[in-house]
């Protein structure tokens, strides 16, 4: 389904969605971009660049509650599920990176084991995407790792800004619900209307980005160099911060741990929170023993599980070129030139 | 595995054993699920054990699939849940979620030598296959027990290990001389040397601290073991047990879901940092 929209209209879409509650891309702080509710949906605009945080969050909280846990001394402790029911959400202006993304948390929260908590909130949001007119960082890459400025992976609809109006396309079931709430606001695409978006994203495909040379070689050159030296050496700068992971639209990993409310009584929530391949307690025993004790290991761990594991384990990178680990590690670490020196043959 | 898998069950501990006594105290725990909400296990295979109001921690199932009133875990104090546990008492209940993991391949091994190669606390994930071994023990060859422990004080199992002489040979090792010790002393590697176990038809399973793996793995290969009679289980931090949480995660596996049983045909070609 194919559709038209005034780019004057979008504020009374999103006044029909108002079962949903509504996110699109804001100004936080100064140029800090992120997903804020809507609480005006007349100065939503979506020419947003890249958000400081990608949209997981909506799915895979930075903390979740597992369940809650009460023992009384000398009697058996009484647990409480606490499964997600949030009410529905409707997130604006996802990047197809950040949708890629999703497509990658959905695997991994799938495969093997359908997590509860994750499908909880995944069938409660949905995501309406904004293809790129141009790259909105200097360090995209989205068609280095498979994608493309105007993907549909992941997404319930894609809008496509024209000059003017929006291109709305429905992808998915509930996105067509979404378009069918805007009712007459949307005008049914006419062929002039689908050549103006094939040219925009055309010309969107065309902007230069960061690129990796030969993807398809990329996971057998890090293998074959999986003990080069030049691991540690590109970690030297590293402070081990975790913001590579933290910001990543594709990172999953997390911890999982006691927060205790009260002690006698004992009382508490089970949670889990994100965590990181970057930190040296990710992976060290109780016994002291630690298999990634140094920064290389480290970086080696996190650029071999996106384009080597992930790709042996899937078929697919676990990176979509989004470029946040780039533009926002603070002593300039590369996965992209990382790449280059140690994922090609 | 329950439908939601971060839910443990609850399980009363009904016994427990000191096996160790001092810094490095180990103790083994009978855990009996509470109204009977249990699960069926296989040899190799582990369990998050939670003490509330203090975490979960991934610990192997140390008694035989066979064994269904109960389910043993031979754990040593070393760390903030491992330390709650030591601190509990019997008629207190835990939470158990599991069971996480491969197997060792037992029912593959029938007619076939079995050395059991064991160091420190590392005997309680392959005790396993060793109960079932001797429950079974008409359907194998012969059975070879070697561990090791720092000291006597040490040596974990003890009762059980000299229940066992006369069906089954056991070499027990400490590391230092100690007055009144007839057994080994020295590594259990070096044990392993001295006896030199035959490699015809024979299967070698060890545990115990990744320093003694592998120059266990190391000397078995240069008495002629293949790499695909020989198996370990790789004890990784984990906590989630089902793939999620990543971090546990070797290569392409995550040790809670494809390991922790391995061949060292398998093993070796994961990247080498366990």
């Amino acid at each position: 389904m194919e559709k038209m929209l005034n780019k004057a209209d979008l504020a009374a879409w999103m006044g029909k969605l108002d079962s949903h509650r509504l996110f699109s891309p804001a100004l936080e702080d100064e140029d800090v971009w992120n997903y804020m509710p809507v609480d005006d949906a007349a100065k939503v605009q979506l020419n947003h660049p890249n958000t400081v945080r990608p949209p997981k969050g909506f799915v895979f909280p930075q903390r979740e509650v597992l369940y809650e846990y009460s023992q009384v001394p000398g009697e058996a402790p009484v647990l409480n599920e606490t499964l997600p029911d949030p009410a529905p959400a409707v997130v604006f202006g996802v990047r197809p990176c950040d949708s890629r993304g999703l497509v990658r948390q959905d695997i991994v929260f799938t495969k093997e084991y359908e997590d509860p908590y994750y499908h909880g909130r995944r069938a409660k949001v949905i995501y309406v995407g904004q293809a790129c007119n141009a790259p909105p960082s200097a360090n995209c890459f989205c068609m280095s790792v498979g994608g493309s400025p105007s993907a549909e992976d992941g997404l319930d609809v894609l809008m496509t800004e024209l000059d003017g109006k929006y291109h709305v396309k429905a992808l998915t079931p509930r996105g067509a619900d979404l378009l069918a709430k805007g009712g007459d606001l949307f005008k049914d695409a006419q062929s002039s209307d689908k050549a103006a978006v094939e040219k925009a994203h055309a010309q969107a495909k065309a902007h230069p980005q960061r690129p990796i040379k030969d993807l398809g070689k990329v996971a057998g050159a890090l293998k074959a160099n999986f003990d080069s030296p030049a691991w540690d050496e590109m970690a030297k700068a590293c402070i081990g911060c975790g913001i590579c992971t933290f910001l990543c639209p594709t990172c999953h990993c997390f911890d999982i741990s006691d927060e205790v409310k009260c002690s006698s009584p004992c009382k508490g929530e089970r949670v889990r929170t994100w965590d990181t391949c970057q930190f040296p307690d990710f992976t060290m025993h109780t016994s002291g023993h630690n298999p990634r004790e140094t920064l290389g290991s480290r970086l080696r761990q996190r650029v071999c599980h996106k384009f080597l594991y992930f790709v042996e384990n899937h078929d697919t990178q676990q990176c979509t070129g989004c470029g946040r680990c780039v533009s926002l590690c603070p002593v300039g670490i590369d996965i992209v030139s990382v790449v280059e020196r140690l994922g090609q043959p | 595995m329950s439908q939601n898998a971060y839910l443990p069950k609850l399980g009363r501990i009904a016994a427990i054993k000191e096996e160790v006594a001092g810094a490095r105290a180990i103790k083994t725990f009978r855990i009996e699920f509470v109204n009977g909400d249990g699960f069926e296990h296989d040899c190799g295979q582990c369990a998050m054990i939670s003490v509330f109001g203090k975490g979960e921690s991934m610990i192997s199932i140390a008694s035989a699939p066979h064994i269904k009133d109960y389910k043993q875990f031979s754990i040593m104090r070393t760390g903030r849940v491992t330390t709650a546990l030591h601190d509990l008492n019997v008629g207190d209940v835990v939470g158990v979620r599991g069971p996480y993991g491969n197997k060792f391949p037992v029912k593959d091994w029938k007619g076939k030598n079995l050395i059991f190669i064991g160091g420190g606390c590392g005997l309680a994930p392959i005790w396993p296959v060793v109960q079932t071994a001797v429950k079974d023990r008409g359907q194998f060859g012969k059975i070879t027990v070697f561990y090791g422990g720092r000291s006597s004080r040490d040596i974990m199992y003890r009762n059980e290990l000299e229940k066992l002489r006369g069906d089954v040979d056991v070499h027990l090792s400490i590391d230092a001389q100690e007055e009144g010790w007839d057994g080994y002393c020295g590594f259990v590697p070096a044990n392993v040397m001295t006896k030199a176990p035959k490699a015809d038809n024979a299967i070698a399973i060890t545990c115990g601290p990744p320093i003694m793996i592998k120059y266990v793995i190391q000397n078995l290969k240069d008495l002629g073991f293949e790499d695909d009679m020989i198996y370990t289980t790789i004890e990784n931090k984990m906590k989630c047990g089902i793939g999620k949480c990543g971090r546990c995660n070797v290569g392409k596996d995550y040790v809670c879901v494809n390991g922790p049983v391995y061949s060292w045909a398998a093993l070796k070609d994961l990247p080498q940092e366990y």
